[in-house]
């Protein structure tokens, strides 16, 4: 029995000689939310695309539901459905007409497709939109259409690329929600993001890319961890950072200082322990702090701790 | 089945799109009907012709010798084109000198003028005397200035026959040894006159139009047909290489990845869209030819004919357009070079100039290197009632033609997705 | 200054694909080459081309006015004879549908005998008189074949006259055909450029200043393809609303695009003239001032109707659409393509109501009809006038959203 929906050994792509994927690996468990994390550029989609056998990888394996991308692209194909990050639907077609068409070129038919048709617009909420041109549609609203098209099928896996950027937050909530829906019916979801907090609420794992690599994998928990539970304070002073840095980096209980003009990130086992300190600091540096903001370790922090640069640069 | 799928998709969106509708019908019907209407125009229903007005200023600055009596020669013509059978042809208007008739035509007044010379009446009937009517004219008319130039041509034809017959007539009495007799130019001068007034010049031709029927009633459809034909030919090619545009619409919306990503080959989506396309074409094509005549009489020729033709010129059309369109990176490169590339092959294939006479020889051989040139060839025919036999080689030609052309297209496709 | 701004950078998008530029100038050229030749004008001002229209000539008698027949219309500065042998007389049909001649002359067997006998004859013609070139021919055998049967009435007329045996009616008779060659009453054809011809066929309209002029006048409106493209792009990518945003006006926008419509259009037309001038012949430069003007007007007045599309299309399809209907319509109704007088009263009327028509009027006035400065100035006013209806036109549908 197959218990693994992907299994990916050291995928790589290389486009002449820029390499954009070096040698990820990682598993999806059957029925779990997998997500891939990281900033713009990291590589998330050009792995779907591989994955979805759209491109050839330049070295490694992969395998979706057992079936090699490489030697068994049709197979995979049929198991997957793939919402793109770019909307890619007909315009001039309204939503009903989008999804006949895409259940079709997965050979649905007949009296099977309309029925499926129906029920995925009521997965998407658009049942009473059906019959409306998708140009006429919000962004929100197309996205979801989006997805739907990915659905007909019923496919064992569905891969999702950045399903939620530039959407309101309303439709955003409403995909989130079908995303746990459709994975509490055993279909495994891999998920692409830079939005921290989506990995945080969806994933059962979390895999974190970054320039092509996979820098860390597990459980939100799990990787928290790897920060050690440390607190994330936001310091912004009115003068450069050297001013204080060496002072803070002394600091008992401080684990870690990253400055950047005037904007300092603290990690510190406990903030309350380490903030006077800090205050203290910079009064005796003559320096003011304009705002602070203290975060509980989350993914943000793993990020930046394993690659000293912000999620979202 | 998934091919078909495609290609039923396609032609939803293209029956859908108002843009393909008005290039596929609108476009080529009112081009047409305009040409229609701009040379039908030339005819009315009974067959008579609907001729422009002329205008014209007539100096008649002749001076009759008092001895002539009262004729007149410069009268008789101004009264021969003021003839009421003449009225709906000619407009008259009469100026005192020459200055003022040129006058006339230069401030577009007047189209052509006439300067009737002050020895006109003398040149009629004097022997040895010539005279020169000047027309002067606006160069930028034809049809107008040639009518009178005949017209005053054949007037004065009747007085130099006169001439001609008088100097025959005394050159027999010379080789007769008769004795000459003083009235013998007014006595041959009557003889020719009566015979031009028993005569009618059109009684010598028998005129019958290029079908072997005498009337005329087809004309104004024998003329149409090879309009509506480049018509026809240029709009899809034109539909062809805009379906064949679709594949490149399709990969920067994203859809060609998508359907990529499906179970379908990419061989059998490539496919559908071609299939989309042919099949758009001839559903134009049938549509084109039914409404033109029915709107214009048009009789295509005989049944197996125009279906061939159709059917080579689809075949034609769908693989010019999809190689044309294999050459283009997107859909920005595609308006002015779609629009620019059909124009200049359908031009040099002949497409604009149907109708037009005497057009140089050369002008058909390089109709033929294009295959618009080769579709018109095979319309022609049909439209001329030729069968299939006759038809033969341009459809074979265009046949080929698109088979080759789709062949190219379709390898530089496959190396672009595949 | 913010109105050359925008201008500048719609002139950047429209030249950004200078395959697409390109076009502009190549489509008009070949099209000028294409007409202007096919209308009989040459690149070579001392051409060897017969300009008389064919016409086929198949000889079945065997007498003497047959020939003499075939003599006149050789003399004829209308048509040209051409003889037939038996194998091109059965593929005539073909020839004449083909436009190879404009009408075949069938010259019975017997034509000779029964014209000196004074029995009626006739000459089978196949002609197609639907034609503007089938009635000049038409007309023309009517004379030649007058001029036979007048040549054969005075030769008997003679005789009768002269007391002279049947014997000399063929004498008579070519004297009288001699004698038409130069018949004593002729017209002299003088065009308003000044060229004067004796007795010349009237059917040059001047191939190339033809095909120049509507060539420039057509294409003056392809340009709009991409012009006014970049509007309705900007609306469509709401560009346009960001440019609200800033401190420009409303009327400032519109005045950047219609500005950069303007440049191109001019600079496209101004680059035909000087081909036209220096490759085709054309003599633009014989008014400098009346063609800058006309070009002038004409430019503003397409820029108009640029601004007109714009305004009312909202998407690519629309105004590639638009402009091509506008482009066939305008330039086919306007005599871009051939002369209005050819098309028959009730067109031409209708078709002197379009604004292309008044361009045509105005540049034939300088290249054709050899007028001076002023005559450009009312065919100018009234395009003018087009381009205020069309700009009117344009700011009452324009939409920023």
């Amino acid at each position: 029995m197959i218990q693994k929906a992907i299994q990916v050994q050291n995928l790589q792509k290389c486009f002449g000689e820029f390499v954009a994927v070096k040698g990820v690996g990682f598993d999806v468990q059957q029925g779990e939310i997998f997500s891939l994390l990281g900033p713009n550029g990291a590589g998330k989609s050009t792995t779907i695309s591989m994955l979805s056998c759209l491109l050839a990888p330049s070295g490694g394996e992969a395998n979706v539901m057992g079936h090699s991308i490489v030697r068994e692209a049709q197979a995979v194909k049929a198991s997957i459905g793939i919402v793109p990050q770019d909307i890619a639907l007909y315009g001039d077609l309204s939503a009903r007409e989008n999804l006949n068409f895409w259940g079709r070129m997965y050979g649905l038919r007949g009296g099977i497709l309309a029925k499926r048709v129906d029920e995925v617009l009521e997965i998407i909420g658009l049942t009473d939109r059906q019959k409306d041109r998708l140009d006429k549609f919000s962004g929100g609203m197309k996205r979801r259409v989006n997805i739907g098209a990915a659905l007909m099928h019923k496919p064992a896996v569905i891969i999702m690329d950045e399903p939620t950027v530039g959407i309101d937050p309303q439709s955003r909530r409403h995909i989130l929600d079908n995303i746990k829906e459709l994975n509490s019916q055993g279909m495994s979801v891999l998920y692409t993001t830079h939005y921290m907090e989506e990995a945080q609420e969806l994933s059962d794992h979390i895999a974190i890319m970054d320039q092509g690599k996979v820098i860390a994998c597990g459980t939100h928990d799990e990787l928290v961890k790897m920060v050690g539970e440390l607190d994330r304070i936001n310091v912004t002073i009115n003068v450069e950072a050297e001013k204080v840095l060496a002072d803070w980096q002394m600091t008992e209980g401080v684990q870690k200082v990253f400055a950047e003009d005037g904007h300092l990130t603290v990690l510190a086992e406990d903030s309350n322990l380490v903030l006077p300190h800090l205050f203290e600091s910079a009064t005796r540096a003559k320096v003011r702090i304009t705002s602070v903001d203290i975060q509980e370790p989350n993914l943000e922090s793993v990020f930046l701790h394993l690659t000293g640069k912000a999620l979202r640069d | 089945m998934n091919l078909m799928v495609v290609a039923f998709k396609d032609l939803k969106r293209v029956f859908r799109s108002p843009f393909a509708l008005v290039m596929m019908f609108g476009a080529p019907l009112l081009i047409a009907g305009l040409l229609y209407f701009a040379f039908g125009g030339m005819m009315s229903g009974g067959g008579s012709f609907n001729l422009p007005t002329t205008r014209v200023a007539i100096a008649n600055l002749d001076q009759p010798n008092p001895s002539e009596g009262t004729f007149k020669a410069g009268e008789m013509l101004i009264k021969f084109l003021k003839n009421e059978d003449l009225a709906d042809m000619l407009k008259i208007t009469m100026v005192p000198d020459e200055i003022s008739a040129h006058s006339m035509v230069d401030q577009q007044q007047a189209d052509v003028a006439l300067i009737i010379p002050a020895n006109f009446t003398q040149a009629a009937v004097a022997p040895e005397q010539t005279a020169s009517v000047l027309l002067y004219q606006d160069p930028t008319l034809t049809i107008g200035p040639g009518i009178v130039k005949d017209l005053v041509n054949h007037f004065m034809d009747g007085f130099s026959g006169a001439k001609i017959a008088v100097k025959i007539s005394e050159s027999a009495i010379q080789k007769s040894d008769k004795q000459a007799d003083p009235g013998l130019s007014e006595k041959t001068a009557k003889q020719y006159a009566d015979y031009l007034g028993n005569s009618s010049h059109a009684e010598a031709l028998h005129i019958v139009s290029p079908s072997g029927e005498a009337a005329q009633t087809e004309s104004r459809s024998a003329m149409i047909g090879p309009i509506m034909a480049g018509m026809l030919v240029l709009f899809v090619f034109f539909m062809g290489a805009n379906g064949a545009q679709s594949i490149i619409r399709e990969q920067e919306d994203g859809t060609l990845a998508r359907l990529f990503t499906t179970p379908a080959s990419a061989l059998t989506i490539l496919g559908g869209k071609f299939v989309g396309v042919f099949i758009a074409l001839i559903i134009q094509t049938v549509i084109l030819l039914a409404a033109s005549a029915l709107i214009f009489h048009i009789s295509w020729g005989k049944p197996l004919s125009v279906f061939l033709a159709t059917l080579s010129l689809v075949i034609a059309a769908t693989g010019f357009g999809v190689m044309l369109m294999s050459f283009i990176k997107s859909t920005s490169q595609t308006g002015p070079i779609l629009g620019g590339v059909m124009t200049l092959t359908g031009m040099l294939g002949g497409l604009f100039s149907n109708g037009i006479p005497n057009i140089p020889e050369i002008m058909d051989k390089i109709a033929l290197t294009m295959p618009q040139g080769w579709a018109m060839l095979a319309w022609k025919l049909s439209l001329a009632g030729n069968g299939a036999g006759t038809i033969i080689l341009p459809i074979l030609v265009l046949t080929i033609l698109g088979i080759l052309f789709f062949g190219i297209g379709l390898t530089l496709f496959r190396k672009r997705f595949i | 200054m913010r109105i050359l701004y925008l201008a500048y950078k719609d002139l950047l998008q429209i030249l950004q694909d200078w395959k697409s530029a390109l076009f502009l100038l190549v489509m008009p050229l070949l099209f000028t080459l294409f007409f202007g030749f096919i209308f009989g004008g040459t690149l070579d001002s001392e051409s060897d081309v017969d300009p008389r229209l064919p016409i086929g000539v198949v000889n079945r008698d065997d007498g003497n006015l047959a020939i003499s027949l075939e003599k006149l219309l050789e003399d004829s500065e209308v048509i040209r004879p051409i003889i037939l042998n038996d194998e091109q007389a059965a593929q005539a049909d073909q020839m004449l549908d083909d436009g190879d001649l404009a009408a075949v002359v069938i010259i019975p067997n017997g034509y000779t005998t029964k014209l000196l006998a004074d029995e009626p004859v006739l000459l089978d013609v196949i002609i197609n008189q639907s034609q503007p070139a089938g009635q000049t021919v038409s007309r023309a055998l009517e004379t030649v074949t007058g001029r036979l049967l007048g040549a054969v009435e005075a030769a008997h007329i003679s005789i009768e006259n002269g007391s002279a045996d049947s014997s000399s009616l063929q004498v008579g008779i070519t004297e009288a055909i001699s004698a038409w060659q130069e018949p004593a009453l002729t017209v002299i054809i003088q065009k308003a450029t000044g060229e004067s011809q004796k007795n010349q066929q009237t059917n040059s309209s001047g191939g190339f200043a033809q095909a120049s002029a509507g060539m420039m006048v057509q294409f003056s409106i392809f340009g709009l393809i991409t012009s006014a493209m970049v509007l309705v792009l900007e609306r469509k990518s709401r560009t346009l609303q960001r440019l609200l945003s800033s401190p420009m006006q409303k009327a400032e926008v519109i005045a950047g695009h219609i500005l950069a419509m303007f440049l191109v259009i001019f600079a496209q037309q101004l680059i035909l003239v000087l081909l036209g001038q220096f490759g085709f012949g054309v003599d633009y430069f014989r008014q400098p001032l009346a063609i800058l003007l006309m070009i002038t007007v004409l430019a503003l007045w397409a820029a108009s109707l640029g601004l007109l599309i714009s305004a009312i299309s909202r998407k690519e399809d629309q105004v590639i659409t638009l402009s091509l209907i506008s482009m066939f319509v305008f330039a086919a109704m306007g005599g871009a393509w051939f002369p209005l007088e050819i098309a028959g009263k009730a067109f031409a009327t209708i078709g002197h109501l379009m604004p292309t028509a008044w361009a045509m009027d105005g540049f034939q006035n300088i290249l054709m009809r050899g007028l001076g400065f002023e005559s450009v100035l009312m065919p100018a006013a009234i395009l003018f006038g087009y381009g205020l209806a069309f700009f009117g036109l344009a700011i009452w549908r324009f939409r920023f959203e």
